[in-house]
């Protein structure tokens, strides 16, 4: 009973130092940007870089584009990527859509880098980009003869042009400001402009019994909850409340509760960007350079919004509101498990499988990627629990890569539309690529000499160069013969 | 009668787009035959990029987005 409670805590005091710490400046707002994506940017301004007579330089980049703006959820992925595959430009860059999505799209990489920081972020989407492009030039010679049996047909699905409007770029960028307002631990952002002492004198007897319900101990990069963190998750729950009344209908028009929602919704931004510290005197109230940064923001996001069309808004605010009801149970509930889970796994385990940089932790990384199907974002806070039990950055990241891209259900997805020896191939070498990419960015944590990544770089892409070569040169042989 | 299919595998967009087009018949008073298909190959058999999509009588008439009731009623009455 004893223990059962003691993992039950655990689960609790997990979820509730993420709502109250991470969650806020970094997903809400990419809630929203996720949202514009969709409603906001019409498919056709990438598509219409996708069709079958689109050139290679052309078609690979923008099938990149199309997974990291377009696809933020299941209900176009599958679409696109057989859409691509059938009647537009074909395998690889079908391919290359549908690598870089789940690790290039504005969800992922905004939890990636709030969580597990920013320079890790920034690794998964420059080497997801680069392996993604790779694999879909490999897939595409490897398979040249089922993409030229697809030829004849037409491409009329990619033939219509679009553009974004001005204000749908107007508010996806002062989004994008909001998010980086919100995020950045740079000055001024940092800096305080003034302080203001409430007289509550509850709060530093409330920080106690916080401290209390949801023990922590930093050294095992656990974090408890603050002051601040309690009232943020108060206006979370007073958010999906008043959501659930003020956008399950919104595309038939706003109605009161929309704009309580949303007045919520900037309001919890403003206080998750001012510091709040409990003292004997009350609570000090610290206004911050960020605080001013996203009340900016927030404003230039609203001076935007109001130049879009009623159907524009009311299709943004839709599909935001359907991403926080897709994933963010499952995120609520994954975290708890996460939770729980840790207070299981000695760090011995992980320390003695994955602690070091080499071949073994990498591939064990990778298999541990591809047996476990956990639902999107979830792989994100897994993977910082496994970082605070001492796994190695380098088969965090070969994790990383390979559990969004191939997980049972995406391997049967993809099967269904290419068939199973195509799907055999991609998974192969999505496997070789993320231990690769896992050793590379290893190498560079453990402070190798940036000469010999480039090296080990260059001889990767040098021995895939080799391989497509002799693959070519067996693609032509029969031609001469 | 008028058929009208929804496309698309089950995802929160299709369920609305099948409430807001039931509502839209009902309030048109008409008598529409509903189909849900979410097999990918019969959905691919139409030219869409993104679902959910809507199919009244064998005819696409949106898809990757939720229409309004009005425009459903407008394609139903056409």
């Amino acid at each position: 009973m004893d223990s059962l409670l003691r993992l039950m805590n655990g689960g609790a005091g997990n979820l509730a130092a993420y709502l109250a710490a991470h969650v806020l400046l970094c997903l809400l707002p990419a809630f929203f940007i996720a949202g514009a994506m969709a409603a906001l940017i019409p498919k056709a301004s990438i598509t219409r870089w996708l069709g079958r007579n689109a050139r290679y330089r052309v078609s690979y980049p923008a099938a990149a584009a199309a997974g990291s703006l377009l696809a933020v959820c299941s209900c176009t992925i599958v679409p696109l990527f057989a859409g691509i595959y059938k009647k537009g430009a074909g395998l690889g860059p079908a391919i290359t859509f549908l690598f870089f999505a789940p690790a290039g799209n504005i969800l992922a990489l905004a939890y990636t880098g709030s969580i597990l920081g920013a320079e890790f972020a920034f690794a998964r989407f420059v080497l997801c980009l680069l392996f993604g492009i790779g694999i879909g030039m490999l897939m595409a010679v490897l398979f040249w003869r089922d993409d030229a049996s697809h030829d004849a047909q037409t491409d009329a699905l990619f033939a219509e042009r679009a553009s974004i409007g001005p204000a749908a770029m107007g508010v996806l960028l002062s989004l994008v400001a909001v998010l980086i307002a919100g995020t950045l631990k740079l000055w001024p952002l940092t800096a305080t402009v003034g302080t203001v002492t409430l007289p509550l004198p509850w709060a530093e007897a409330w920080q106690a019994t916080l401290s209390g319900w949801v023990p922590f101990d930093a050294a095992k990069g656990e974090e408890g909850v603050s002051l601040q963190g309690s009232l943020l998750i108060l206006l979370l729950l007073l958010i999906g409340l008043t959501a659930w009344q003020g956008l399950e209908d919104i595309v038939e028009g706003a109605n009161r509760w929309t704009w309580v929602a949303l007045g919520l919704t900037a309001g919890t931004l403003l206080v998750a960007a001012l510091k709040l510290t409990p003292g004997p005197d009350g609570l000090e109230v610290a206004l911050t350079g960020r605080a001013l940064a996203v009340g900016l923001t927030l404003w230039a996001v609203l001076h935007h919004a109001r130049r879009l069309d009623a159907d524009a808004w009311r299709a943004w605010l839709w599909e935001a509101w359907r991403f926080v009801k897709q994933i963010f149970l499952l995120l609520v509930t994954g975290v708890f498990v996460v939770g729980v889970v840790r207070q299981l796994i000695q760090p011995e385990w992980i320390q003695n499988l994955a602690g070091r940089n080499d071949l073994l932790a990498n591939a064990v990384a990778v298999v541990f990627g591809v047996f476990m199907y956990f639902p999107t974002l979830v792989e994100v806070p897994v993977a910082r629990m496994f970082l605070d039990l001492g796994m190695h950055h380098g088969p965090l990241l070969a994790y990383l890569m390979a559990d969004p891209e191939l997980s049972l259900q995406s391997i049967l997805m993809v099967a269904a539309v290419i068939g199973r020896p195509k799907t055999f191939a991609y998974v192969g070498l999505v496997a070789v690529f993320s231990i690769a990419a896992g050793m590379l960015y290893g190498a560079w944590f453990d402070g190798v000499n940036p000469a010999w990544i480039a090296l080990g770089l260059a001889a990767f892409i040098g021995s895939l160069v080799a391989l497509l070569g002799w693959l070519l040169g067996r693609r032509q042989a029969p031609a001469h013969a | 009668m008028k058929t009208v299919k929804i496309l698309g595998s089950g995802c929160a967009n299709c369920r609305k787009l099948e409430a807001v087009a039931r509502e839209a018949a009902t309030s048109a008073g008409l008598e529409a035959e509903f189909v849900k298909v979410t097999d990918m190959k019969a959905i691919m058999a139409y030219d869409l990029l993104a679902t959910p999509g809507l199919v009244i009588d064998d005819k696409l008439v949106s898809s990757g987005r939720i229409p309004t009731q009005a425009e459903v009623r407008q394609w139903l009455a056409s």
